[in-house]
């Protein structure tokens, strides 16, 4: 039994196997941010690695991060602030008028599994919303999602009124139709055409 | 014509019964609280607190009672007018990408109003289409203006019918606005609505959103012409199987006809679909997929047990450029559901998934269109058309091409493309080798380069103008 177990159970998504064997690991005295860094984050970024290269289907990297969570259930009530190795916080939803959830879900729990704190708003989030749980939480990032190509409209609105509100919070937008052009032209921070990507963009931004 | 069956009688009542079990035990997630009150009124089970809404089985089979088998697009000009099943196939353009291929440097970019004003013209002057619905959006509109910047230059250079979404429902009243006005009036609109409009109210799994919802409900009151399209994704919002994906989505869409049908009895409805697998690999979306053909054809087969007009966006490419997989995607998909019955066809000039428009790829799928117009045609099948007498005149050894029948016949009987090649290699090359999508630019430069004479009269455009402060130009321009 070793972290590297725990490494291995998740690049396998076994949920079950994760959860029994950070328990484990956790009693036999091994140190929290060592399990949670070299057994659960490195797995996933393993997983990402994977994906990026053909090797893992969408499914199996939905799964792996599922199993990273369950894992990390475990050792939450265990974190300090200083073991946490907090790597920003981030808040993220999908824009007002747009209900298709399901590549900022996966966003979610890719940045999750990657130690990021997670405030997830859901679906159909105005501005107002997020700018103010950004503000409550002292929020990193803004992440914000549509699939329709009508809603996109409202990820330029709410970039404005961070810039207006002079806040520094970063913003990050996704979804099938947004490109590194609109991106750039609504002044967004960051753009991903996939979940892996937007974990490496949410570092970059984040990097102190 | 006889069509394509996938499945024995029994199969398709099957898949009712199926639906009728989902709708029934699962029910529906229903974000808007005005279908919530309809849903409530009319039988359903609704719990106001979690917006759940369960529909017992004879709810629903009341509102089939009133289904109506026709669907009428209506056009600024009633020559344009297109009646479904009637005139099927009903070959419509793919719509609201948010990109255009550049038709000058072939580079994708933002599409404007410009854009939109001549794409309008190129297909209303493109036989092969019957109703444009708005191509693309329009990234130049002005604050407040963001459907009007895409059904001003729209109406201003299409006459056959035009359709497509609002995002919310001042946007919708701007749009009708807009209709009025051209009309001459609102009771003058209402006779003639030539706004069509469509929306995705249903956002699978089995649940209705909040704005599109209540636009379509709206529309229903109004008495105005609207229909939705139900588009479940195979492994991320419906099951990775063809059977439970055709099921679950045929649930759905007797959820949005047994919305539509307590709001208005008799409101004529298409059963529109874009079911698809996506591509679990990386969980990218695939309309190209030869599986969103094979599901619009079950789809299609449920529609006439239903004894509704089908169709959807079938024949959408992924495709980023008008090459072999553009031209197979769209043409084996298209076939497929014109042999399954399928009455409308989504289709045209889109490439990337709905992401850019292409004036090659519009003018390919006209050409596309047309055949599958020949398709449905058919043999008109008749004794004369043995041509017996013919081939005994003619006779063993002898020739048809300066028979009188064959005179007759030449100019119709076959369908003469502009994009396809027909030439002798040699000839070819000397003409520099053109493909297809050189060929079908040629084209589109050949109708966009001439003023359009059917625009707005001075006068009309006037009273828009002052209407709508600020609006976009809305004009056709095009050079090369």
């Amino acid at each position: 039994m070793s972290v590297q177990d725990i490494y291995d159970a998740v690049v396998e998504f076994s949920v079950d196997k994760v959860v029994s064997l950070v328990d484990a690991e956790v009693k036999s005295g091994t140190d929290v941010s060592e399990i949670l860094s070299n057994g659960l984050i490195a797995a996933m970024d393993e997983v990402g690695q994977r994906y990026s290269e053909g090797e893992f289907f969408v499914p199996e990297m939905l799964m792996a991060a599922k199993a990273m969570k369950g894992g990390l259930e475990v050792l939450k009530p265990l974190l300090s602030q200083g073991d946490s190795d907090k790597k920003g916080t981030i808040i993220i939803g999908t824009v007002k008028g747009d209900l298709h959830d399901i590549g900022k879900n996966l966003v979610s729990m890719m940045m999750e599994g990657a130690g990021f704190e997670v405030y997830d708003l859901g679906v159909d989030v105005d501005t107002d919303k997020f700018i103010a749980t950004a503000k409550e939480k002292n929020a990193d990032v803004i992440c914000m999602s549509a699939l329709l190509t009508t809603t996109m409209p409202f990820m330029e609105v709410t970039v404005k009124a961070i810039r207006e509100q002079g806040l520094s919070i970063k913003t990050m937008v996704g979804g099938a139709p947004v490109s590194e052009d609109f991106a750039n032209k609504i002044g967004a921070d960051g753009w991903s055409t996939d979940a892996p990507g937007a974990v490496e963009t949410a570092r970059r931004l984040t990097a102190k | 014509m006889e069509f394509t069956k996938i499945f024995s009688q029994a199969e398709v009542e099957r898949v009712h019964e199926a639906s009728l079990e989902i709708l029934e035990n699962v029910g529906m997630l229903v974000r808007n609280q005005k279908a919530l009150e309809i849903f409530a009124q009319n039988g359903c089970k609704v719990d106001t607190e979690s917006m759940m809404v369960k529909f017992p089985r004879e709810v629903v089979e009341k509102a089939r009672e009133t289904f109506v088998p026709t669907y009428t697009f209506t056009a600024q000009d009633p020559k344009f007018d297109i009646t479904m099943p009637g005139d099927r196939p009903v070959v419509v353009t793919g719509s609201s990408a948010p990109n255009i291929i550049d038709p000058k440097t072939g580079e994708e970019r933002r599409a404007t109003s410009d854009d939109i004003a001549n794409i309008a013209y190129l297909i209303n002057e493109l036989p092969g289409f019957d109703v444009f619905s708005i191509s693309t959006l329009a990234d130049d509109a002005p604050e407040g203006q963001f459907s009007l910047s895409r059904f001003y230059p729209a109406l201003k250079n299409c006459k056959k019918p035009v359709r497509s979404n609002t995002p919310n429902m001042e946007d919708l009243k701007d749009v009708l606005e807009l209709g009025y006005l051209i009309a001459g009036g609102e009771e003058e609109y209402r006779k003639r609505p030539f706004i069509n409009h469509h929306y995705c109210p249903v956002v699978s799994p089995l649940t209705f959103d909040v704005e599109s919802t209540e636009a379509v409900i709206y529309l229903i009151e109004q008495g105005l012409p609207v229909y939705g399209t139900i588009v479940p994704n195979a492994g991320m919002t419906s099951p990775l199987s063809l059977m439970g994906t055709l099921t679950l989505g045929n649930a759905e869409f007797l959820g949005l006809a047994t919305l539509t049908q307590m709001i208005r009895p008799g409101a004529p409805m298409i059963y529109a679909v874009l079911s698809t697998v996506a591509d679990m690999r990386t969980g990218a979306y695939a309309p190209g997929a030869i599986e969103t053909g094979m599901l619009q054809m079950a789809h299609t087969e449920m529609a006439r047990f239903y004894n509704v007009p089908s169709g959807g966006y079938i024949g959408l490419t992924n495709a980023h450029t008008n090459d072999a997989q553009s031209g197979y995607e769209t043409g084996m998909n298209t076939t497929g559901a014109l042999l399954a019955g399928a009455d409308l066809f989504n289709m045209g000039g889109l490439l990337g998934s709905l992401m850019a428009f292409d004036f090659g790829k519009a003018v390919i799928d006209n050409e596309v269109a047309l055949m599958l117009k020949r398709i449905k045609k058919g043999y008109e099948y008749s004794e004369e058309n043995l041509c017996l007498d013919l081939i005994a005149k003619v006779g063993p050894g002898g020739s048809y091409m300066d028979a009188d029948h064959t005179l007759k016949n030449m100019r119709t009987i076959a369908v003469l493309p502009k994009v396809a090649t027909r030439e002798m290699r040699r000839r070819w090359e000397d003409q520099g080798k053109p493909d297809a999508h050189a060929r079908a630019m040629k084209e589109a430069n050949k109708i966009l380069s001439k003023p359009n004479k059917g625009r707005f009269s001075e006068e009309l455009d006037a009273k828009i103008r002052e209407q709508f402060k600020g609006l976009v130009a809305g004009d056709a321009k095009w050079s090369l």
